[in-house]
């Protein structure tokens, strides 16, 4: 009965995002997206670029465009509906509020990983089509990160759509979420730089190991530090130690796990928060 | 899907058919091909039920919000197969208390049992038995009232079948596939009465039932309720329209402030407020002899005469002596009403300032 229950609110949540056009919109972005940057991205060469070239070009935009589809995706799931007043219904119903939530989680989730696997995927095979010797693993490697950061802003999406009474403060919540680890995390990361006087002489930059720890609290970060690792070109401008050099301790192992404990995490105080409220 | 046979009006022939309970199907007679519809009468109580008399038990149920006490200390228990009406005004705590019932708000203290089930401990359990109808019913508005009915018949193990035979029951056949956010206020009224009973549980809460339905919708459901009764459910009802509730329900529990002021039947509670009926006779000729008989009637408590009409207002067991006495005294009666006290009255006494 359990799953039973799951696999029907994780279908709604899919079929509700067909019949609203989100799936195909967010497909026909992703595909058109990264055939423009691979065919007009490079300012140094002209026509179709390998997937190396395109991947080093999208890892910016992915972050900024995945982490706002996946904070929408989740920020009213539940208070949408408890504002809407379905959600009374619905928890009349022989379910548990753990089911609902992890049912919309791999509703929602699902919508996510359809959307970059077939954008990116129908992109990945046009390009391959136009340009020899393509490294199809590495692209594999980029759209599974893609997929991971699209959960992990989902599940704060979740996290976010828990806490809140009001489907406006999630939102609210949603906006902050994302100038915070997209905009104002370099800000701080700077002023931390200034403020322990790592940076003396800007000839000779030398950057702690700390501070590429620090950085990969931010799951942005991590992805791009795993795109960066895995891929390795075209680097994000941000990412300082895509030009110097990551320290040993950045690996792949680690960023993944940063990743997992960030949906964990926040699925776990979602759940919490979720049980303990009012409906 | 249920088979069964049933024989030919005409011709006696017997005639097997597969049918959904609650469906309405259309028959012709293999032997003389006479035609007619058939309804199969739907299944009642699919789960069972134990053997507990309480359908519904609340004990000292208490819920505080932001420092004041929306429920306080609330108990009764509705029996199995009884129509419970449950009143207050507004803000009394009706909606608290049918919220907690169904876990949708943790409560401060106190137990409630669906069926002998804790809600607390065992609220999936619980919740098999129940179909709700909330105060303020909603779907999903991008999908159609075929699809939100599905999505919910998967819970409670309903089939499309029953799906389609309840939408058409309870008139929205012509809508079946239509987006709900395209209905009017009454057709998603009968659409969340039609969620109610999907699964056919044995017991149903409905908060507001006649909420912004038409007098035909009222009508149907006022129908319904007492269809799902004869067929053994519970019905747990919460409504400000009283003489709806007067009407169907067995018992009624009235809940003013966050605390339960009465339950019982409406003849009891009107008997311990000491309310009495008024009678309304009509008499050929109105006289002082017949006025004079019936204010020395002892238990009599006023009179009120308006041309040929007498309206008294006494002692419940007084009722024949009155008539008695305005014979006696020459009244020749052409019309007689007895009016027993309203659950109105009842309710305003029991909730007065």
């Amino acid at each position: 009965m359990f799953s039973t229950i799951l696999i029907s609110i994780a279908k709604k949540e899919v079929l509700d995002n067909i019949r609203n056009k989100w799936i195909i919109l967010i497909t026909i972005l992703f595909a058109s997206l990264t055939l423009l940057v691979s065919y007009a991205g490079s300012l140094f060469s002209e026509g179709w670029q390998d997937l190396q070239v395109t991947v080093g070009g999208m890892s910016a935009l992915v972050q900024i465009l995945i982490s706002i589809i996946g904070l929408m995706l989740g920020y009213a799931a539940i208070v949408g509906e408890v504002e809407r007043g379905s959600m009374g219904s619905l928890l009349s119903m022989p379910t548990e509020r753990l089911e609902i939530l992890l049912g919309k989680l791999i509703g929602l989730g699902s919508v996510l990983t359809i959307t970059i696997l077939i954008g990116f995927g129908i992109a990945g095979i046009v390009i391959g089509w136009n340009v020899p010797d393509v490294n199809y693993g590495e692209y594999l490697i980029f759209i599974g990160a893609s997929i991971l950061i699209g959960l992990v802003f989902l599940s704060i999406g979740l996290f976010l759509s828990c806490i809140f009474k009001k489907r406006s403060t999630a939102m609210g919540g949603a906006i902050f979420v994302w100038f915070l680890f997209s905009i104002i995390w370099q800000f701080i990361m700077v002023a931390i730089i200034i403020a322990t006087g790592v940076i003396e002489n800007f000839e000779s930059i030398s950057i702690p190991d700390w501070y590429f720890g620090l950085q990969t609290i931010n799951p942005l970060q991590s992805y791009s530090m795993l795109v960066s690792i895995n891929v390795g070109t075209a680097p994000n401008q941000q990412d300082i130690g895509s030009v110097l050099g990551y320290p040993s301790f950045i690996n792949n192992e680690l960023l993944i796990t940063v990743l997992i404990l960030w949906i964990i995490v926040c699925i776990s105080i979602a759940i919490w928060r979720f049980n303990k409220k009012d409906i | 899907m249920v088979t069964t046979a049933i024989k030919c009006p005409n011709c006696k022939t017997k005639v097997t058919i597969d049918a959904v309970p609650g469906e309405k199907i259309i028959i012709s007679c293999p032997k003389c091909n006479t035609k007619g519809t058939f309804l199969l009468p739907r299944e009642t109580l699919k789960v069972q039920m134990t053997n507990d008399s309480s359908a519904i038990q609340v004990e000292g149920l208490t819920k505080i919000y932001n420092g004041s006490k929306a429920v306080d200390n609330v108990s009764f228990k509705v029996k199995k197969g009884e129509i419970f009406g449950f009143l207050g005004p507004n803000g009394a705590g009706k909606t608290t208390t049918i919220k907690a019932m169904l876990g949708l708000i943790l409560v401060n203290s106190g137990e409630i049992q669906i069926n002998g089930k804790p809600i607390s401990k065992k609220g999936k359990e619980a919740k098999k038995f129940v179909g709700y109808l909330p105060e303020q019913v909603a779907f999903y508005d991008n999908l159609t009232a075929l699809q939100n009915l599905r999505f919910y018949a998967e819970m409670k193990d309903a089939t499309r079948e029953e799906c389609v035979s309840l939408i058409e029951e309870f008139g929205l056949g012509e809508a079946i596939n239509k987006k709900v956010g395209k209905f009017s206020k009454g057709m998603v009224q009968r659409l969340g009465m039609a969620r109610a009973i999907l699964g056919n549980p044995p017991i149903l809460i409905l908060d507001e039932p006649s909420g912004g339905l038409d007098p035909r919708g009222v009508v149907l459901i006022r129908n319904k309720i007492r269809e799902l009764k004869n067929n053994g459910a519970t019905i747990f009802v919460s409504s400000h329209i009283l003489s709806e509730i007067q009407e169907v329900c067995d018992r009624v529990g009235i809940i003013d402030k966050g605390a339960l002021v009465a339950q019982d039947t409406v003849s009891e509670l009107s008997q311990k407020l000491k309310l009495k009926p008024r009678i309304t006779l009509e008499l050929e000729k109105m006289s002082d002899k017949v006025e004079k008989a019936v204010n020395q009637v002892k238990g009599v408590e006023s009179i009120e005469i308006v041309g040929n009409k007498i309206e008294i207002l006494c002692d419940p067991k007084i009722k024949a002596k009155v008539i008695v006495a305005i014979e006696n005294a020459g009244g020749n009666i052409i019309n007689l009403q007895i009016k027993e006290p309203s659950l109105e009255e009842v309710f305003m006494k029991y909730t007065e300032e």
